[in-house]
C-alpha cells in the first residue's frame, strides 16, 4: 500500500488529490462558520441579531446562502465580454485557494513543503488582482470598471509594502520556508515570536493585509456610498459566490501569514505547554476577530488618501525596516535577535 | 502630514468666464448616476456627475422623482383636513410642518393657543428635532462607510419614537398640533419615561463621540472637505447647522423667539470651519442642546391647563381674507409656510420654505465641483436635506 502511493504515478497522483482535499474541504466548512462570525459579530456592534433563523444561532446560515446563490439565475449584462465576465470570479477563487499549498498547519503538515514559500503567495496573491480588473471591465459598466481600476492600484500598492515587510523577516530567519520561520521563533514562548523585534512592523502588515485584501477601512473597491458595490455590481448567482468566496479564502490567507510570521504560528504562547494545530487555529481566530471588528466600526479611507499612506508612509518606514534588520542581523545586535540562524534558532 | 497636490494639468482649465468646458467627445469624462436608486444618496433625488478621473468637474442636481403636489392638494381642502398632508410634505421632521401650518392658520383666524397648549408644542418640536438629528448623524455615519452610528443612533430614535407614540398615538406622523393647540395632555409619568430616553441617548452619544469625533479615519475625511464660504451663506440662502458651522449664530429659537423658547435658556452652537466635520460636530452639540432643552421643558411647563381653543365647527370653518409667512428653526434651518387665505373655507395658497430645496440643489450644484467622487455622498449628507422636502 505505501508503496503504491509513494511509487506509482497514479498512486502520488491520488494521494495530493487527498492531500488538497484534505484542506479545501475543512477550509471551505470554516469559511461558512467565519461569514456566520464575521455577520454576527457585525450584527452585535450594530446592535442587532445577524443571521438567526437557520439552524441553532443561525449556524448554518452560510449554506443556506450558498444554496439560494446556485441555484439564483445568472444575469450577464449585455456588451459584457462573457468569457472574461466568467473567467475572473473563477480565478479570483481559484488563486486565493492555491496559496494555501505552502501553508504549514502545524510541524511538517503541509502539502508542499518548498524552500520558496513566501515567494509563492506572494507571486499567487500578486495574481489575484487580475480576477477583480478582468470583472470590472468585463462588465461593461461604469460603477464596476472605477471600481476594479481602484483596486488594481490599492493592490500593487499594498504589496510593495508587505513584500518589504516580509523581507525584514527573511533576513532575521535566514530562510523562506514558513516551517523553518515559525521553528526560528521557537523558544522563550510569547516572547520569542517576531512580533516583539519587529514590533512596529506587525502592524502596518496587519493594515497592509487590510487593504490587501480590500476590507475596512480600504474596501474602496467596493465602496457602497460611491461605487455601490464596485466590481462586483454586475455579478449575480454562483459568480458572485466564487467572488465572495474568494475574498474570505483571501483574508483567511492574511491571517494565517500574520500568525505565522510574526505570531509564531503552532508555537504555544507559554513555555512548557504543547505546541499543536490549535495554537494555530486560536490565533488566526483571534485576528479575523480583529478583522471583523475593525470592519464594524472604522469609516472608509478616500482614494487619494488610501495611495497616500501607502506609498509615502508605509513604503519609507518598510524600507527602511529592511535597512536597519539588515544592519542588525550583520553585526549580530541584540544577541542575535535578528539573526536567528547563527544563534541556531 | 505630507500634502498631497496632484498634477493638474490633465484637468479641464476654466476658461476666461471662469466656467469649464465640458466636451464628452473627449473620452476624458465620464458621466455617472448618483441616483435616483444608489446607496449614497438620500431620498430620491439624482446628482448627474462629470468626472475627470477621480475629481468631480460638474454636478447637476435631478428632482421631481417624489413630486406629489402637496402645495396644490392643499388648495382643494379645508383647513383641518390639510393636516395629513401637511406632516408628509417632510418625513424625517413631520412635527415642524404642523406647527408651522397651525400657527399660520391661527394668526390669520385670530385664535390664541392656551399656555399648556404652547409648552407641549415646543416640547414636540424639540423631540422632532432629536430624531432628525439623529438620522442625519447617522447618515453622515453612513455615507462614510460607518454604518455602525446610523445604526446606534436609529435605536436612541425608536426609543424617541416610543415616547411620540405614547404621547400621539403615532410614530412618524402625530397630527398632534392642531389649530388652537394639541391634541391631548402628557400621559401620566412621561416625564419620568423621557428622562431614560435621554440617558439612553446620552450614553450612545458618548460612544459616537469616540467612534466618529476622535476617529482619525473620520477626521481625514471631513476636515477641510466640502466648505461652504461664509459669503455664499446670503445668496444661497444657507441658514440653521449648515450656517452655524461657518460661525454665522443665526439660530430664529433666539433671534426671533416663537412658542415659549423666551421662557428657556439655551446656547447657539456654532464651529467655524464650514467643513462637513463642523457640520456634523455643530449638529452633535446641537442635540445636546435639545436634551437640555427637553429637561428644561419638562421641569418647567404647567402641570395642567386647557390645551384647545375654543374652534368654530371646523368643517364648516371659514377664515378671512389675509396672508401671513410663519418661519421657525427646524433641524435643518429656517422652515417657514406662507399661507394666503380669501375668505372661503379653503386655503387660497400655501408655499413652504424648506431649507433642502436651497441647500440640496443650487448650493450641492456649486460645491460639487473640484471634490473627489468620494466625497460626494459625505457633502449632500453633511447638508442634511431631505429630498421629500424639496419637491413639495
Amino acid at each position: 500500500m505505501y508503496e503504491f502511493f509513494t511509487t506509482t504515478n497514479l498512486g502520488i497522483a491520488l494521494l495530493i488529490t487527498g492531500q488538497v482535499l484534505l484542506i479545501v474541504v475543512p477550509l471551505l466548512v470554516a469559511l461558512a462558520f467565519l461569514l456566520w462570525a464575521d455577520r454576527k459579530v457585525w450584527a452585535a456592534v450594530q446592535l442587532r441579531k445577524g443571521p438567526n433563523v437557520v439552524g441553532a444561532f443561525g449556524l448554518l446560515q452560510s449554506f443556506a446562502d450558498f444554496i439560494k446563490y446556485v441555484v439564483k439565475e445568472i444575469v450577464v449584462p449585455a456588451g459584457a465580454d462573457k468569457f472574461v465576465f466568467f473567467l475572473a470570479p473563477l480565478l479570483s477563487l481559484v488563486l486565493a485557494l492555491v496559496a494555501w499549498a505552502v501553508i504549514p498547519f502545524n510541524e511538517g503538515w503541509v502539502l508542499a513543503d518548498i524552500n520558496v514559500a513566501i515567494l509563492f503567495i506572494f507571486a499567487v496573491s500578486s495574481l489575484e488582482v487580475y480576477g477583480v480588473i478582468m470583472g470590472g471591465w468585463a462588465s461593461n459598466s461604469k460603477y464596476p470598471f472605477l471600481g476594479s481600476l481602484r483596486s488594481a492600484a490599492q493592490m500593487i500598492s499594498y504589496e510593495v509594502s508587505i513584500g518589504l515587510i516580509i523581507i525584514g523577516v527573511i533576513i532575521s530567519t535566514g530562510s523562506m520556508n514558513l516551517t523553518a520561520i515559525v521553528n526560528a521563533q521557537a523558544g522563550a514562548g510569547l516572547l520569542s515570536w517576531y512580533w516583539l523585534p519587529h514590533f512596529p512592523m506587525v502592524f502596518l502588515f496587519i493594515i497592509s493585509a487590510m487593504a490587501e485584501t480590500n476590507r475596512p477601512p480600504f474596501d474602496l473597491p467596493e465602496a457602497e456610498s460611491e461605487l455601490v458595490a464596485g466590481y462586483q455590481v454586475e455579478y449575480s448567482s454562483t459568480p458572485f459566490l466564487l467572488y465572495m468566496i474568494g475574498e474570505y479564502v483571501a483574508i483567511t490567507l492574511m491571517t494565517a501569514l500574520i500568525t505565522l510570521l510574526f505570531f509564531g504560528g503552532w508555537l504555544s504562547p507559554i513555555p512548557g505547554l504543547a505546541d499543536g494545530i490549535h495554537w494555530m487555529f486560536l490565533k488566526m481566530g483571534f485576528f479575523w476577530f480583529l478583522f471583523m471588528m475593525t470592519k464594524a466600526v472604522v469609516p472608509r479611507y478616500r482614494y487619494d488618501q488610501l495611495m497616500r499612506i501607502g506609498w509615502k508612509v508605509f513604503l519609507p518606514l518598510s524600507l527602511a525596516w529592511v535597512v536597519l534588520v539588515a544592519f542588525f542581523a550583520q553585526y549580530g545586535a541584540f544577541w542575535g535577535t535578528y539573526a536567528r540562524w547563527t544563534t541556531g534558532g | 502630514m505630507i500634502r498631497f497636490e496632484p498634477d493638474r494639468s490633465q484637468y479641464p482649465q476654466p476658461g476666461d468666464d471662469g466656467k469649464i468646458e465640458i466636451d464628452l467627445e473627449t473620452g476624458k469624462y465620464l458621466k455617472l448616476w448618483h441616483g435616483p436608486n444608489h446607496p449614497g444618496i438620500t431620498g430620491n433625488m439624482s446628482v448627474e456627475l462629470t468626472l475627470c478621473g477621480d475629481e468631480v468637474v460638474e454636478g447637476k442636481t435631478h428632482v421631481g422623482y417624489l413630486h406629489r403636489g402637496f402645495e396644490k392638494l392643499m388648495e382643494r381642502r379645508t383647513f383641518i383636513q390639510v393636516f395629513p398632508i401637511v406632516c408628509r410634505v417632510c418625513v424625517p421632521e413631520p412635527d415642524f410642518n404642523e406647527w408651522c401650518y397651525a400657527q399660520a392658520v391661527e394668526e390669520l383666524a385670530g385664535i390664541e393657543a392656551p399656555e399648556m397648549a404652547q409648552w407641549i408644542r415646543t416640547l414636540i418640536l424639540e423631540m422632532g428635532r432629536f430624531n432628525s438629528y439623529m438620522m442625519a448623524m447617522g447618515g453622515i455615519g453612513g455615507a462614510l462607510g460607518m454604518g455602525v452610528i446610523g445604526q446606534w443612533m436609529t435605536y436612541v430614535r425608536d426609543l424617541m419614537l416610543d415616547r411620540f407614540e405614547e404621547m400621539t398615538g403615532a410614530r412618524i406622523y402625530h397630527m398632534f398640533i392642531l389649530p388652537g393647540g394639541v391634541r391631548g395632555h402628557l400621559p401620566e409619568g412621561f416625564s419620568e419615561r423621557m428622562e431614560e430616553v435621554l440617558q439612553t441617548a446620552e450614553r450612545y452619544l458618548a460612544d459616537v463621540d469616540k467612534a466618529m469625533f476622535t476617529n482619525a479615519v473620520f477626521k481625514a475625511r471631513t476636515k477641510g472637505v466640502g466648505v461652504i464660504d461664509p459669503a455664499l451663506f446670503e445668496p444661497y440662502g444657507v441658514t440653521g447647522p449648515n450656517a452655524r458651522a461657518g460661525g454665522v449664530a443665526k439660530d430664529l429659537r433666539k433671534d426671533a423667539p416663537y412658542l415659549v423658547y423666551d421662557q428657556l435658556e439655551f446656547e447657539v452652537v456654532t464651529e467655524t470651519a464650514s467643513d462637513i466635520w463642523a457640520r456634523a460636530r455643530v449638529r452633535r452639540r446641537d442635540i445636546d442642546v435639545s436634551i437640555a432643552l427637553i429637561r428644561q421643558i419638562l421641569a418647567k411647563m404647567p402641570k395642567e391647563g386647557p390645551v384647545m381653543a375654543k374652534l368654530p365647527n371646523v368643517l364648516h370653518w371659514k377664515i378671512p381674507r389675509g396672508e401671513t409667512y410663519v418661519a421657525g428653526e427646524s433641524s435643518r434651518g429656517e422652515y417657514g409656510y406662507y399661507l394666503v387665505t380669501d375668505g372661503s373655507g379653503y386655503p387660497r395658497r400655501v408655499n413652504v420654505r424648506g431649507p433642502s430645496y436651497t441647500h440640496a440643489m443650487a448650493l450641492l450644484e456649486h460645491l460639487i465641483p473640484g471634490t473627489n467622487i468620494a466625497d460626494v455622498a459625505a457633502l449632500m449628507v453633511s447638508l442634511h436635506t431631505y429630498p421629500p422636502e424639496i419637491e413639495r
